[in-house]
């Protein structure tokens, strides 16, 4: 290439990478910095005009705290029961929308309705299903005769994580089947032909076809559901607020509620700082078990 | 032996009309409620097939008259009610709001994700790198930053403010949905265009774009989507329905536990009209473009 037209082509490219990469830089290494230095200086509301820099106090007060424990308990918790059921279910799913049945192309289209609409209106739609003076789950229990009177799903600590929980896998499965959809169609066919063959079961086949095949997708699967539930916000918004007592308030609500609502900016800078490095590591680790597993491909 | 091919060619029927009914209950059970009267809401048990349908939830939202009836069931619900009449004016702010977004990342996505998907320049690899890393950090450990930032550009209360932060947030999936999809199209038909005088941007337009429409209508689709259905940003940015979008104006309508359930119906029935639509409108490419970008190695 002509020394000329390599210069225009490099003026060019940059010319139409640098706005998206410097809007992009405006809105995440300076916000990161932001919080970062906002984490060892202590901010509170009611005192604007003194930020004394306190080392790690922050990060200490935060550790130690009982409700951080707590928060990462339930937020643990629920990640443990969305991440396995999301992916499982999905998995499930997918073939539902694969199979040659004469409802799938209807379930096709239906799959996409919640995820397309938004968080906040799934989390509305279950707050009233599971209401306990107009629920449709407790309208349903108790016309089968199997409770009394209807029962306040929502305000108990056990029931009311399940619920949210209800709620989020309702709204998460439609993307995780339509992922393993897309895998499972890039299965060429002859394979199953040969284990067919070769006198395998369709368990064996499962075993030995299909679920190493979409391995790939299994782990984008798995680490895009433990953010999106370790990130979980705009459910507990609208179904719980974080109650009964703190038991649906998941580390994204604490940290809301933390800043938003007590003020306490520094302790929530530190907060979220580390909630991003635990997002980091996570990351990480995905990487390695990506690059793991691409040796084993090849 | 028939017995088990029943079960074979039964079981994903049974399997597959479950999985419709669990998707589309709870739609069903929004709509129903939206065009029945605040008394039948709270029989106990419910009417599975409603006895009375009405049109006066649609109309309170539509022109402020009140529905008959919730003047008995307490003074201040109509009062709190009154607030799902703001979903109208935030349908209008999260429309502007979303098409913006969706028009950023359709022209910067579009041109980032073919340089970076033709074109050798220095940093190209750490700078592709960092926009979709990016996308790693926690909504919520930004929130405040983003509040300082966008309050010192005097761009609180202001379309702007959601505009680029949905923006910063939709832009890499976008570009690297779309560097993928332009790696996928042959070189050849650009480079005898080159040869024929033709720049990088005409190139582009005239002969890439064409070729991938569908692959920038879903890209387009999913910012659109992201932006019209954010909730933690909107929250934080907006205050006044100025530019509060949807979702604010829903949720925290919706929170206050005496609202009335059948007005707020409405306004739920009205939020997923568009994003429904526009899945409905774009789901080829929208599953096409998902089915290509995760199994393209």
């Amino acid at each position: 290439m002509p020394p000329r037209r390599q210069y225009r082509e490099t003026r060019y490219a940059y010319a139409t990478v640098l706005p998206v990469v410097l809007i992009v830089a405006l809105f995440t290494l300076y916000p990161f910095a932001f919080a970062l230095l906002t984490s060892l200086r202590e901010v509170v509301l009611y005192r604007p005009w003194s930020q004394p820099f306190v080392g790690l106090k922050n990060y200490l007060d935060v550790v130690r705290s009982e409700f951080f424990v707590a928060s990462w308990q339930h937020t643990l918790t629920f990640v443990a029961w969305a991440v396995p059921l999301a992916t499982l279910l999905g998995f499930a799913v997918a073939h539902l929308l694969n199979a040659r049945t004469p409802l799938a192309p209807l379930l096709n289209v239906v799959i996409l309705l919640p995820w397309a609409i938004p968080t906040v209106i799934s989390g509305i739609i279950w707050a009233w299903i599971f209401n306990s003076s107009y629920g449709a789950f407790n309208g349903a229990l108790y016309s089968l005769g199997l409770i009394d009177s209807y029962l306040p799903w929502l305000s108990r600590p056990r029931s009311a994580l399940a619920c949210v929980l209800f709620a989020h896998i309702w709204k998460e499965v439609p993307l995780t089947s339509i992922l393993y959809l897309a895998a499972l169609q890039a299965i060429p066919e002859e394979l199953y032909d040969a284990a067919r063959v070769d006198g395998a079961g369709a368990l064996a086949a499962l075993r030995r076809i299909t679920v190493p095949l979409v391995l790939p997708t299994t782990l984008i699967v798995l680490v895009y559901e433990t953010m999106v539930g370790i990130v979980t916000f705009d459910l507990l918004y609208v179904m719980t607020g974080g109650g009964p007592a703190g038991a649906t308030s998941l580390i994204s609500y604490y940290l809301y509620n933390s800043m938003f609502v007590a003020f306490n900016f520094g302790q929530g800078a530190a907060l979220a700082v580390l909630l991003a490095l635990a997002l980091v590591a996570l990351i990480a680790l995905y990487l390695r078990l990506l690059r793991s597993e691409e040796i084993y491909a090849t | 032996m028939s017995g088990r091919r029943v079960l074979r060619s039964g079981l994903p029927v049974v399997l597959s009309l479950a999985l419709a009914a669990y998707i589309l209950a709870p739609f069903a059970w929004v709509a129903l409620s939206s065009i029945q009267p605040e008394k039948e809401l709270f029989r106990v048990p419910p009417r599975w097939i409603p006895r009375v349908l009405t049109v006066d939830n649609y109309r309170f939202v539509f022109t402020g008259r009140f529905p008959a009836g919730y003047e008995e069931t307490g003074i201040a619900r109509g009062r709190i009610s009154e607030k799902a009449r703001d979903a109208l004016p935030a349908l209008r702010n999260s429309t502007i709001v979303a098409v913006s977004v969706a028009l950023a990342n359709l022209v910067l996505g579009t041109l980032a994700a073919y340089t970076f998907s033709r074109l050798r320049f220095p940093g190209a690899g750490p700078l592709y790198s960092f926009i979709l890393a990016s996308r790693l950090l926690p909504p919520m450990a930004v929130a405040i930053p983003y509040y300082l930032i966008v309050n010192r550009l005097g761009l609180l209360d202001r379309y702007a403010a959601l505009i680029l932060i949905h923006t910063v947030f939709t832009l890499p999936f976008t570009v690297w949905f779309l560097t993928v999809y332009f790696r996928r199209v042959p070189p050849d038909l650009e480079e005898a265009a080159f040869v024929d005088g033709c720049t990088r941007l005409q190139a582009l337009v005239r002969i890439v774009v064409p070729v991938t429409a569908p692959a920038l209508a879903a890209a387009t689709a999913f910012s659109f989507m992201f932006s019209y259905n954010d909730f933690p940003f909107a929250l934080f940015v907006t205050s006044t329905i100025r530019s509060q979008t949807i979702p604010v104006i829903v949720a925290n309508t919706a929170i206050n536990p005496d609202v009335s359930f059948g007005v707020v119906a409405v306004t739920v029935v009205l939020t997923m009209l568009p994003p429904v639509a526009f899945a409905m409108a774009f789901r080829r490419y929208i599953t096409r473009g998902l089915i290509t970008v995760t199994t393209t190695r």
